[in-house]
């Protein structure tokens, strides 16, 4: 009892499930000794939304509108990924213009999804004038995805055995257009987050990551690159058009958040080029070939590179219409383990940067939650299932 | 101008009491609507400062578990009856001072750190995790820039040999504007402003991405109301008086328009520019450059008085 009152009481800065630095639900506990950060946990699980166990009662084509709403950003990633292993499974060859199409609309995707963190890490560390800048520019992109397909966030590009929108010239023409405004606008963030000494000041040196610890906490997407891991889908698995169409990795060594800034900047430009090579080189064809509805029967695995890293879909067909199950994996719970392990040390105000530094997604990483039963029993009867879920959302 | 107004108007309509509080919620909206446009947005409606503030006045005020409810409801009234009694000794709208005596400088700085201490104060009272942090910071802030500031108007005051904000006053109208020969001191003086009244990138004790709104997260209703018109006044004083002393002084309601959104322009601009400083930067940047230059500042401002002296 004695040694409890005099051990030094921890002062735990609780951030989450709401707080005004996440846009999602998710539990941070950081212990500080005044404003340094002493230790750090992470607890997830607000949002799953069930949608595996979804998967497996609706048909494979139904699917593709549900795993599409796994997440608002990234949402042509994660259709993709579903669509390129179900052809697997079904051995069905996409026509190229097809794969170019969706390759198009998966730079497109990232160009909206880096602006977008662009803004929201600018945000996190105070400097709201880039915050809006950057959003006012996404709206370019936007524009060109909503010209493309009717829509601003869930496309619905995907189709088994190929696209549903075709890009004509009229179309080709408006998305160079945005590209060349958004080129010069992706120059100047590139100056700005490379010059700006209020800003430097927050980035440099703040979340250092160095290369054995990239690979140590298995970090991925744009967040290892920034620490000079040479780790992309789109080269490593080139997948969808990504054969014909190469992209140059972009990896920088400044291992901090500044790193992270350019290598997403630089991918930037990386995209822009390939845009214009797929709109200059589009292969003439059909857009769509014939999918079966029922899948032969087996398993197999889809990596693309969504925007926040490598995202992993695991797929098994019982021959039916419907998935026998659908795993997915974002790229999103790989960095997790690369927020906490860095936020130690830090300063409390940095926290926020070195958060949104990975760029994470809440809801799409919600994927299963872990049930830990002290009563030993691994087997849980519905009822207790249900009681559990009342419990811990209470 | 210098027209006698009954001390009771003084206190209650002009320009101690319903004149600074409605200039104040305009020249909130008018830092809005700068910043906003500033930022590529569109910014409130002329009406939006007064919308909040009859809006917070007529909540619920909590008072959380934990807290001294007296010191609680009592701390908002302070500050803002400290800003608002700081605004007697300034030449408001180009009036004379409604109250002057000698050394009334030093009061009216005095006044103008209530508010800080007020808000480091509440959220010292709570037991809320984010306002124990922001308290920390709000008092650490208050340390680093609360010297730079005092020094940077006393550039101003030793120039006109006098510690009265009216003989300064006075002084800079009748002679060249202070900003020419102190351009230091004008600039320590206006960033030391942004300090007090916390606005970015200062804005380290209540920034909303780490500790929500710091040291006033608990405070509701009529305290929160209190509390945000109080930092209005403050940021009407302590642009008129950066104005008076180094622009040249007040001496009409024009001048007092045109020189107060001046400044209010510049400190708009200079809050869209740049990133939120963390709080040891805060304290690195007053303490190794500001104070220095205030203090360089002053040297210079003696050694020239001696000079002069010599001859």
């Amino acid at each position: 009892m004695n040694e409890q009152v005099n051990a030094p009481k921890k002062f735990i800065v609780p951030i989450g499930p709401q707080h005004p630095a996440l846009k999602e639900p998710g539990h941070f506990e950081f212990t500080v000794d005044g404003e340094i950060v002493t230790g750090a946990s992470v607890r997830l699980g607000y949002v799953h939304r069930g949608i595996e166990k979804g998967c497996e009662q609706r048909s494979w084509i139904q699917d593709i509108y549900l795993l599409e709403r796994i997440c608002g950003i990234c949402s042509h990633s994660h259709a993709t990924a579903f669509v390129l292993g179900v052809e697997k499974l079904a051995k069905v060859t996409v026509p190229p213009r097809a794969q170019a199409i969706r390759t198009l609309f998966l730079e497109l995707e990232r160009i909206h999804s880096h602006f977008l963190w662009l803004g929201v890490a600018a945000h996190e560390g105070g400097f709201d004038t880039l915050f809006m800048y950057s959003w006012r520019d996404r709206e370019t992109v936007m524009d060109i995805l909503e010209n493309l397909s009717g829509n601003r966030v869930n496309y619905s590009a995907n189709v088994l055995g190929g696209v549903k929108y075709d890009v004509d010239e009229k179309q080709a023409d408006e998305i160079r257009k945005g590209i060349d405004f958004l080129e010069e606008r992706a120059h100047y963030y590139l100056n700005v987050v490379t010059t700006d000494e209020t800003f430097l000041g927050r980035t440099r040196h703040i979340g250092l990551m160095s290369l054995e610890q990239a690979v140590t906490l298995d970090a991925i997407g744009p967040t290892a690159r920034a620490s000079g891991l040479a780790r992309d889908v789109r080269v490593d698995a080139p997948y969808a058009a990504y054969v014909d169409f190469p992209v140059k990795l972009v990896t920088d060594d400044r291992c901090d958040l500044v790193g992270r800034f350019v290598v997403r900047i630089n991918e930037l430009f990386e995209s822009y080029r390939l845009i214009r090579e797929i709109l200059d080189h589009l292969p003439a064809g059909d857009l769509t070939t014939k999918c079966p509805r029922r899948i032969p029967e087996g398993e197999t695995i889809s990596r693309v590179e969504a925007p926040r890293g490598e995202l992993f879909y695991f797929l098994k067909s019982n021959g039916s219409d419907k998935p026998e199950r659908v795993k997915v994996r974002t790229p999103s719970l790989c960095n997790w383990a690369s927020v906490i392990n860095l936020a130690v040390g830090h300063n409390l105000a940095d926290i926020p940067m070195i958060l949104a530094g990975i760029d994470p997604c809440f809801s799409c990483n919600d994927r299963s939650v872990t049930i830990r039963n002290p009563g030993g029993s691994q087997v849980w009867s519905w009822e207790e299932l249900r009681r559990y879920g009342i419990e811990h959302y209470k | 101008m210098n027209i006698a107004i009954n001390p009771l108007i003084a206190l209650l309509v002009f320009p101690g009491g319903i004149f600074l509080l409605g200039w104040g919620l305009f020249y909130e909206f008018l830092d809005r609507k700068l910043v906003a446009r500033f930022q590529n947005r569109v910014g409130p409606r002329w009406f939006q400062p007064l919308a909040d503030w009859v809006k917070l006045l007529a909540k619920e005020e909590i008072i959380p578990d934990g807290v001294n409810a007296g010191l609680f409801l009592a701390l908002p009234v302070v500050a803002l009856a400290g800003a608002l009694t700081a605004a007697l000794y300034v030449p408001m709208a180009g009036w004379m001072p409604s109250s002057s005596f000698r050394g009334d400088l030093v009061v009216t700085l005095y006044l103008l750190s209530m508010m800080t201490l007020c808000i480091g104060l509440a959220g010292a009272n709570t037991m809320d995790r984010f306002s124990l942090v922001g308290a920390t910071r709000a008092l650490t802030q208050l340390f680093s820039y609360e010297a730079p500031f005092l020094l940077a108007l006393l550039g101003p005051a030793l120039a006109a040999g006098s510690w009265q904000i009216s003989d300064v006053n006075a002084y800079a109208h009748n002679n060249l504007w202070m900003i020419l020969y102190q351009p230091i001191g004008f600039l320590v003086a206006i960033v030391g402003l942004m300090g007090k009244l916390e606005l970015p990138p200062f804005d380290a004790p209540e920034a909303e991405t780490e500790i929500v709104s710091g040291a006033l997260t608990e405070y509701s209703g009529r305290g929160l109301a209190l509390f945000k018109i109080g930092r209005n006044v403050e940021l009407v004083v302590g642009l008129s008086l950066v104005a008076a002393f180094y622009l040249g002084g007040l001496s009409n309601p024009l001048e007092f328009i045109l020189k107060t959104l001046g400044l209010l322009l510049l400190t708009a601009g200079l809050q869209s520019l740049f990133a939120r400083l963390r709080i040891d930067q805060t304290v690195g940047l007053w303490w190794r450059i500001g104070a220095i230059l205030a203090l360089v500042q002053l040297l210079a401002i003696l050694a020239g008085q001696a000079i002069r002296g010599l001859f």
